[in-house]
């Protein structure tokens, strides 16, 4: 940090490390995006996992019980509220039940409170 | 008949709760969260609110800054509708994907427009003599969130 060596003296090498600098800080600027994205989904992973779901199924059933929170506002809730995240979690797993009675018994619709889609006018 | 590993599934068995008695549950916990509401039996309120394409959550007397123009003097006060989840300490009201606008109500006042620091923005590839150097100052716009209400409407 703050440019080591000569390359804080000298001018013709500050130039170069100065320019340096500023073209990786715009590539990071685009990286920064991928690199918080997985940390969430790292979080949230480890989050659910105490819970005893894994992260796609449990991302899969909120999406379809059509909660739509983003990975990052997850994370912080299990963070800061884990009360939340935990009723979150049960209602991924009751839906992941109903999913698998729907796929396995011959019901025509599927019963259950939490499969209903709910239309928003 | 004897028990081998193909007579029942590999899968474990689900068995979900009985609709009626589930109905009256539910109906029992909707009346008790009605009821706490009614009575204001909960503290600080906080809420996720989806806002300039992003998602916030927020309590009151909450600083947020978004990096576009606002078609809103300083001063002016904001609803926001738009409210994806609500919670208290003992309970929550979770959306699906919208909770409606006669439950929680979201107030706040634009305090300050100003513009972002200048970001740098340079492209550089060496030994072709191409570099380009471009600053790019955002508009920023600060909220603060005054108050977050909610209404015993529940059913």
């Amino acid at each position: 940090q703050h440019f080591r060596g000569r390359k804080n003296r000298c001018y013709k090498l500050a130039v170069r490390s100065v320019r340096r600098a500023f073209v990786k800080s715009t590539k990071a600027r685009r990286e920064k995006k991928r690199f918080l994205r997985a940390l969430w989904i790292t979080r949230i992973e480890a989050a659910s996992l105490e819970h005893g779901l894994k992260y796609s199924a449990f991302i899969s059933n909120l999406l379809k019980s059509q909660v739509e929170l983003n990975r990052k506002m997850i994370a912080d809730l299990a963070i800061y509220e884990p009360k939340t995240f935990k009723s979150l979690a049960a209602l991924a797993q009751r839906r992941r039940e109903e999913g698998f009675l729907a796929a396995l018994g011959d019901g025509k619709e599927p019963e259950g409170i939490f499969s209903r889609i709910v239309h928003h006018y | 008949v004897a028990k081998t590993s193909l007579t029942s599934p590999p899968w474990p068995e689900v068995k979900l709760p009985d609709p009626v008695e589930e109905a009256k549950h539910h109906a029992e916990v909707v009346q008790k969260v009605n009821k706490m509401i009614a009575t204001g039996q909960y503290g600080r309120l906080f809420a996720v609110v989806h806002f300039a394409s992003k998602q916030w959550k927020i309590t009151s007397e909450d600083l947020i800054m978004m990096d576009n123009v606002l078609e809103a003097e300083c001063g002016d006060r904001i609803r926001m509708e738009k409210v994806l989840l609500v919670g208290a300490d003992d309970f929550t009201l979770i959306g699906r994907p919208l909770l409606g606008k006669d439950l929680v109500r979201v107030e706040a006042t634009v305090i300050e427009k100003t513009e972002s620091w200048p970001k740098i923005n340079m492209r550089f590839w060496k030994r072709h003599n191409y570099q380009r150097k471009k600053i790019i100052v955002n508009p920023q716009t600060v909220l603060r969130i005054n108050t977050i209400e909610i209404f015993p409407c529940l059913s």
